[in-house]
């Protein structure tokens, strides 16, 4: 069997979901050994111009350049795969979203910022279409290889849609409420093992909301423990802008 | 109650028993995490552990069935070569309280019926349960006089009670015995010992009382009575399903199975994770339809699975009134 080329892009990002693929260690060579990687900035200079099977797509889709090129990049690939909150979710990028266009391009550039011309952040989903998502900022890289087994086997995977809470306790951990710190777990998609909070820190949302976030049972947990509703959409802001539109 | 059956361990034994004990096969025992949280983890001296704790974290059943576990290692490079895997390591779990306790005998019946679960059996006979009694309530949320899980009812090897100066111990079974003779720190329980220990029970019967104002044996029919009540929307409208309530459950054994593969995709592992009636892809099924859609229907589920289901199935409630569930929810649903 031919090994299937696989290419690695980027879009608005800051390039973290790649560096945890290149610093995958010994694992990349086990990896190179059933893929064929054709394109991936990080760690090679060779440009690919042919067509290739999968296409692993990291960052947001935020100017009519980047829409162009996504478009063509889905017309060269059989399958694709977003990867990284800012390509699943729009992530940080979709902070701007809260701002007007003009306003926040004039603080960003300056007097200049007619030749940086900008769109609304968008998730590549909004854009094209895309068959495997691998949540997370970064991603979990457990999660990242089961997404890339899939693909290679043509079988789906289902970003779980429960919260972050499952797998904290699964994990033994002491709630973040319990310490008197508030934590987006509860209406954050898992999968990613509770990373954030097996390593002492809050989950901050990366993962997006689970489809069915109960709103009025978590602003009872709020109240129970005395956090303010805006210190939650606050931290709720850094990742998730991009749902507020829909 | 014969007093060949009790032993007397004094306190400043307890530190040696514990760390004998720790050397004669792997030991767990309930662990201070701060906050006032608690988790059973492994131990090798007496300081370590938590004499007086309330529900921890995940209950001590995580040792019987795990919250993940292989059950099989595939190969497919040649065929399909499938090899089966139990996962078991000898174990004794000191401290269990007797809400836990009940919690194993429901696993242990429920895994005991046929189809039997073989790795679950087999730890079973690797475990050895050493019982902690409480004398008084551990916590606001518990509500174990009403399923009569306040005092001891079998289940264990040995059983400990703390009676200030010494812990007077129920011998139950040979695998206590034999770590009676092991450990070598204990004395034979005299009268007045024996005595203090039944006017404790007799002072624990003033303490507990049904916390809920309904007759237990009265539950299922009133649960039949419920079926179309308003009061699991009002719970569906809170519940935040974080699966919290159903993993800190002593009753619960819901598990989820999955194939892993290498990165050759030559071979891999099928594993089991627990899983909860809470999350919202627990009852989806091929062509994506959830059967369980709303918070209410899966909250209605959990009751009825603990008060009435299981009663015509295994003849009792699979409630141990332990109050983990409650606490255990940052929505906290009582
Ligand atoms: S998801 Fe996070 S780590 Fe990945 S590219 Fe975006 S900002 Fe960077
Ligand atoms: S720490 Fe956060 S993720 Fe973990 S159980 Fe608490 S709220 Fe959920
Ligand atoms: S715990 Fe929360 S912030 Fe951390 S990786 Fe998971 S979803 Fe992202």
């Amino acid at each position: 069997m031919k090994k299937p080329k696989v290419a690695f892009f980027d879009f608005t990002c800051c390039e973290g979901c790649q560096l945890q693929v290149a610093n995958l260690g010994e694992e990349l060579l086990d990896l190179l050994g059933v893929i064929d990687v054709v394109e991936f900035r990080e760690v090679m200079s060779e440009k690919w111009e042919g067509d290739f099977d999968v296409a692993i797509v990291e960052g947001s889709i935020t100017d009519a350049h980047g829409a162009e090129r996504i478009k063509k990049i889905r017309e060269r690939c059989k399958v694709l795969i977003a990867y990284g909150s800012c390509a699943t979710i729009g992530g940080v990028n979709g902070m701007k979203n809260g701002f007007d266009l003009g306003e926040i391009g004039k603080y960003v550039y300056g007097s200049s910022y007619h030749f940086f011309p900008t769109e609304e952040t968008r998730p590549v989903h909004d854009v094209v279409k895309v068959d495997y998502f691998v949540n997370g900022c970064p991603i979990y890289l457990p999660e990242f290889k089961e997404v890339l087994k899939a693909a290679l086997q043509g079988i789906p995977y289902h970003v779980p849609d429960y919260a972050v809470c499952v797998e904290c306790r699964l994990n033994e951990n002491v709630c973040m409420y319990e310490k008197g710190v508030s934590c987006l777990g509860p209406v954050t998609r898992g999968g990613c093992n509770s990373w954030c909070v097996n390593n002492g820190n809050i989950c901050y949302g990366c993962r997006g909301m689970v489809s069915n976030p109960n709103q009025k049972g978590m602003k009872d947990v709020l109240t129970r423990y005395n956090v303010p509703l805006d210190q939650i959409m606050n931290k709720m802001g850094m990742y998730n802008r991009c749902r507020e539109k829909k | 109650m014969s007093s060949s059956q009790y032993v007397i361990l004094r306190k400043d034994n307890f530190d040696g028993f514990i760390s004998r004990l720790s050397k004669l096969q792997k030991l767990v025992a309930p662990v201070s995490k701060g906050h006032n949280n608690f988790s059973f983890e492994e131990v090798t001296s007496g300081e370590e552990v938590a004499v007086r704790y309330i529900p921890t974290i995940l209950p001590p059943k995580k040792y019987l069935m795990p919250q993940r576990e292989t059950l099989l290692e595939f190969n497919v490079s040649k065929g399909l070569e499938s090899t089966p895997v139990v996962e078991h390591e000898k174990t004794t779990i000191f401290g269990v309280h007797t809400c836990d306790i009940a919690g194993i005998q429901c696993l242990n019946m429920v895994f005991s019926t046929r189809p039997r679960d073989f790795n679950y059996l087999t730890r079973k006979g690797a475990t050895t349960i050493i019982g902690l009694e409480c004398n008084d309530y551990c916590d606001e949320y518990a509500s174990c006089a009403l399923v009569n899980a306040n005092l001891p009812n079998g289940g264990y090897d040995l059983f400990f009670t703390d009676m200030g100066e010494y812990f007077i111990v129920h011998v139950n079974t040979q695998a206590g015995e034999d770590i009676i003779e092991a450990a070598k720190f204990f004395e034979e329980a005299g009268d007045d010992q024996l005595k203090a220990l039944a006017s404790l029970r007799e002072k624990k019967r003033e303490i507990f009382k049904n916390e809920v104002p309904i007759d237990p044996r009265k539950i299922p029919e009133l649960f039949d009575k419920s079926f179309d009540s308003k009061v699991w929307e009002e719970l569906g409208e809170r519940c935040i399903a974080c699966g919290n309530c159903t993993n800190v459950c002593p009753t619960c054994y819901c598990f989820d199975v999955k194939d892993e593969m290498n990165l050759e995709l030559k071979g891999g592992r099928r594993y089991r994770v627990w899983d909860s009636c809470q999350v919202e892809p627990f009852a989806t099924v091929a062509g994506n339809h959830n059967f369980r859609k709303e918070r209410a229907e899966r909250q209605k589920h959990r009751y009825f699975r603990k008060f009435r289901y299981h009663v015509d199935k295994y003849h009792r409630l699979f409630c141990t009134g332990c109050g983990a569930g409650g606490a255990a929810e940052p929505a906290w649903l009582g």
